[in-house]
């Protein structure tokens, strides 16, 4: 059954690249010309940690801007995605971008990523809408601790599981819950035309199970492997792109709870070190 | 030494603990009665969670302990107690209750801010720290509260935490309907307390009371978690729980386990949102690699 939720969700994916590299949320002729894709919030907690030299491996890399803006920054980096199409716009972009020499993509889902590369590496990292297409955060905290070299770092920014649950019609005066904080590995199917980065886009694969994932359930598994907590903090703001109704963009380009700003958190980090 | 608890906030939550410490003796929800004639306080998330780690003769600090139950169903699992409130009502009741049980030799109750503490504990080491059920809302500074955990574990010693979620705390009833919506501030804000005029007590909620008013403080998860990493703990697991150990509306249910659940409007109980969460976090070794990374 976990295959079908991956095939659709990989053929969404794979339509998706399309529309993403044409997409003023991605703004890949901002990035030929040199932006950097990343964010404050990573960029401010991850990047003192990424220098010249530092191997880096992303996962759920999409067609890996944000690979490539850490590869900019020094590090030799490794992308993996599950979608072909992703990867292989990823490897023409590194390639135009003359990174070629320190940017390796690799098609792999998550749970056969171990068996696809055998390196290790100083930083695992992963960001932004890439847990609700798990499905077992059990096998994805192996597969970071596998991948982590003694006394490397794994860093995740992504959405909050709170952001989540808020009810499709909900207001600020009203948070009404619509979907489930637990849920117990069962997926919940969406059946939509548009996108997050067009919403009037229409495609042709519409139906995606996606994974709301609790706080425990994330960190949880990373302790169990032996990784030490270095720290989780939560943000009452998120990146754009993320499509609920109840947020609203502010001056700062960013997302937060329309007409309350700092009490709702939308995001969160967390870092953590797999010790020597 | 000064607290982080400002003095009015002080007085009041001093004010309604000791209001509350003679309700609860008498309440159906405490069972002191079932206490006396042998039965545990604790729930079985507790016992089983933090049972194996006490043994005869564990060292066990109870912060915020109210009258004693738990510390005292500690102490009948072997540890030696410390239990540690701000009420001088409840401690004079907790003291008490030890006597009656034959405790007292193992069970010592402290009158004391939390924040206050290390003038009572001086620099005593304890194996375990517990803290349960509606402790953390009263204090504003979660980062001198782990910094005093911090000093008052021996290097292997380990807090257990078992707590109201922060997301339930930010919940309210939808208005005629069994059913919630997120409607107070999920994020922490140190400076501003929440007052609330208190009517009766989570525990009874018939009592008569008056004049009572209640000084909280939103924490998130985060915050409580980052709090413990920047004092040098390591957190082991982190669980989170559909259930709570007190109704926050009457038409919450009860199952046979103590527990109360939101109900599923089918005769079950929902799963699928955090009421509480428990963890464990251990003061490294001597000479382990310490944890923390402000950032």
């Amino acid at each position: 059954m976990l295959d079908d939720y991956l095939k659709a969700n990989l053929a969404s994916w794979d339509e998706a690249v399309g529309l993403h590299v044409e997409s003023e949320l991605y703004d890949l002729q901002g990035f030929r010309a040199g932006r950097c894709s990343l964010h404050d919030i990573e960029l401010g907690e991850l990047g003192p940690l990424v220098s010249d030299g530092t191997t880096l491996l992303h996962l759920q890399c999409h067609f890996g801007l944000d690979t490539l803006s850490w590869a900019r920054r020094g590090a030799t980096v490794t992308g993996a995605d599950f979608s072909g199409e992703a990867i292989a716009k990823a490897r023409e972009l590194a390639g135009e971008a003359g990174l070629s020499s320190r940017a390796t993509f690799v098609q792999s889902d998550i749970e056969h990523l171990p068996e696809r590369l055998s390196d290790s590496f100083d930083v695992v990292f992963t960001s932004w809408g890439a847990l609700m297409w798990l499905g077992d955060l059990d096998c994805w905290a192996g597969v970071v601790d596998r991948f982590l070299k003694p006394g490397g770092v794994f860093y995740i920014a992504e959405f909050h599981p709170y952001a989540f649950l808020i009810a499709d019609d909900a207001t600020p005066e009203s948070m009404r819950i619509g979907y489930p904080y637990f849920q117990y590995g069962r997926p919940q199917r969406f059946d939509e035309p548009g996108d997050y980065a067009d919403p009037a886009a229409t495609l042709d694969h519409t139906v995606t199970f996606e994974w709301n994932h609790g706080f425990a359930e994330v960190v949880d598994p990373l302790l169990r492997r032996g990784l030490r907590l270095d720290f989780l903090h939560e943000f009452p703001y998120t990146i754009p792109g993320l499509p609920l109704d109840f947020l609203e963009p502010c001056d700062d380009g960013l997302l937060r709870v329309k007409g309350r700003h700092d009490d709702f958190p939308l995001s969160f980090s967390l870092m953590a070190t797999k010790e020597t | 030494m000064d607290g982080p608890i400002p003095g009015e906030a002080r007085a009041a939550n001093l004010k309604l603990w000791n209001a509350w410490t003679r309700i609860h003796e008498k309440s159906a929800f405490y069972d002191v009665d079932g206490f006396r004639a042998g039965v545990s306080s604790l729930f079985p998330l507790e016992t089983e969670e933090l049972g194996p780690f006490i043994h005869d003769d564990t060292t066990l600090l109870h912060l915020q302990c109210h009258f004693g139950l738990d510390t005292l169903s500690w102490a009948r699992l072997g540890a030696t107690v410390t239990g540690v409130d701000l009420s001088d009502e409840a401690i004079a009741l907790a003291r008490r209750l030890a006597d009656e049980v034959g405790l007292s030799s193992r069970a010592e109750f402290v009158c004391s801010d939390v924040y206050d503490a290390d003038a009572h504990l001086a620099d005593r080491l304890f194996d375990i720290i517990f803290v349960s059920w509606g402790a953390l809302e009263w204090l504003p500074d979660l980062e001198r509260w782990a910094d005093l955990v911090a000093r008052h574990l021996r290097p292997g010693g380990s807090l257990y935490v078992a707590e109201i979620h922060p997301f339930a705390y930010s919940l309210d009833e939808v208005p005629g309907l069994h059913d919630v919506q997120v409607k107070y501030r999920l994020l922490p804000a140190p400076d501003r307390p929440d007052v609330e005029a208190v009517e009766g007590s989570y525990a009874d909620r018939d009592a008569v009371t008056e004049g009572l008013f209640a000084y909280g403080w939103a924490h998130s998860l985060a915050e409580t978690i980052g709090s413990l990493c920047d004092a040098g703990l390591r957190v082991r697991w982190l669980h989170e729980h559909p259930f709570s150990p007190a109704p926050f509306w009457e038409w919450m249910v009860r199952s046979p386990d103590r527990w109360w659940w939101l109900p599923d409007g089918e005769g079950g109980h929902r799963l699928d949102l955090p009421l509480s969460y428990s963890l464990l976090a251990t003061r490294p070794e001597v000479g382990a690699t310490q944890g923390g990374r402000r950032a």
